[in-house]
């Protein structure tokens, strides 16, 4: 586990340069995707699908992403995109396609629809995460109104 | 001020933070602060995936309007983190337009990283996803050859310029295709899911579907539906080209 965390680490880390984020960011970004893949590793080991796990580590991700931007004064983004990496179903994808190769319709049909549901599942927490965080900054900017 | 220069490098701002994959909300959000300055009454700005319009209007004054097309798209979070930077600073008086124009010009020339850094960035991908996709001892080296041919790839599609679905279909090939070739090569210690699976992780659309999901949510549909295409057109793509190498593996 502690491999595969450290790997994820490392992944997010180069992924970021394809990304070109900035230099400074680098290991924030890093850190992020590898606290992401913790959260997916504690929830597939505790039973939990690959559906489940990718909804949570990605409302993770967002979180993180938010917060860290507003620390660090930059746009979300810089440290959501590279992030969200791990969760993306790249897996599904390549098993659909080898299935289908192979003649099995079926189990091809089973991973096309997995891809859907994990591509809505990281959309559903992006979205559910960014609505909440603008409600907090309504509240925020209205209180600040409220008082000046 | 000169109105001329500061919609210059309004317009340029925005250009370069479209160019560089940023949601089109931030875009305009951005472009509306920078023209805050300018003192005309009615400034407007639409963007869109393919373009950027804007218009200054004032009843004492000659109305103002600018249009610029944007042809490619690629992901750069830096230029976007930058040009932002610029703008905040614009935006409280620091520096005068022509000073932002000059700063925006030198990042648009700005390279953070180098080809080889790139190239980097595909074989660690590739190499660091085998333990986190099961893959053993010897897959962890079977994927610095397959990360190094996917660079390779990549170069080579870049510089004879094709369309979106070309160049990922044809590294997704040369990924399924090498990865299939050492899984033939020693079958005992190799496996081929594991090599192509992180391989193609550098190719997968993650990035455009994120935005594409920021900029729907934002009430920017056209936006929105422009990328989550994109993102769709390419995920095609990819399981188009690793289809195909593994048909051709089949075939040999």
């Amino acid at each position: 586990m502690i491999i595969q965390i450290l790997s994820v680490f490392a992944v997010v880390a180069v992924f970021s340069f394809l990304l070109e984020v900035p230099r400074h960011f680098v290991p924030y970004s890093a850190l992020v995707g590898a606290a992401a893949w913790w959260v997916y590793l504690l929830i597939t080991g505790h039973g939990g699908n690959s559906l489940e796990a990718a909804f949570l580590s990605s409302l993770m991700v967002a979180l993180f992403s938010h917060l860290l931007a507003r620390i660090k004064k930059a746009p979300v983004t810089v440290f959501l995109v590279s992030g969200i990496l791990p969760a993306v179903p790249g897996t599904s994808i390549y098993r659909c396609v080898y299935y289908l190769i192979q003649d099995a319709t079926d189990l091809s049909i089973l991973y096309l629809i997995e891809t859907l549901q994990i591509a809505g599942a990281i959309a559903m927490a992006i979205f559910i995460m960014d609505s909440f965080f603008r409600l907090f900054l309504t509240y925020q900017s209205r209180r600040a109104k409220s008082r000046s | 001020m000169d109105e001329r220069i500061l919609l210059e490098a309004v317009v340029r701002a925005g250009e370069l933070m479209l160019v560089s994959g940023a949601e089109v909300y931030r875009v305009e959000d951005t472009m509306k602060h920078m023209l805050a300055r300018s003192g005309y009454q009615s400034t407007e700005t639409i963007v869109l995936a393919t373009g950027i319009f804007v218009s200054l209007d004032d009843p004492d004054r000659e109305p103002l309007t600018l249009a610029k097309r944007i042809s490619q798209r690629s992901c750069n979070i830096n230029r976007i983190y930058r040009v932002n930077d610029v703008s905040r600073r614009f935006c409280s008086g620091c520096i005068s337009a022509k000073e932002a124009l000059k700063e925006l010009d030198a990042i648009s020339r700005e390279v953070q990283y180098g080809p080889w850094m790139k190239a980097f960035g595909f074989i660690g991908v590739s190499v660091f996803f085998t333990p986190v996709f099961g893959g053993g001892f010897y897959d962890f080296f079977g994927a610095i050859i397959v990360g190094v041919c996917l660079a390779l790839a990549d170069r080579l599609i870049k510089y004879i310029r094709l369309n979106d679905f070309c160049i990922n279909a044809f590294c997704a090939f040369v990924v399924s295709l090498t990865a299939s070739l050492l899984e033939g090569a020693a079958p005992e210690y190799l496996n081929a899911e594991v090599m192509t699976i992180s391989a193609i992780m550098t190719l997968v659309p993650g990035v455009t579907f994120t935005t594409a999901i920021r900029d729907t949510l934002n009430g920017d549909y056209g936006a929105g539906s422009a990328r989550m295409l994109e993102a769709i057109v390419v995920a095609l793509a990819v399981s188009a080209g690793v289809g195909c190498g593994l048909l051709l593996y089949r075939a040999i």
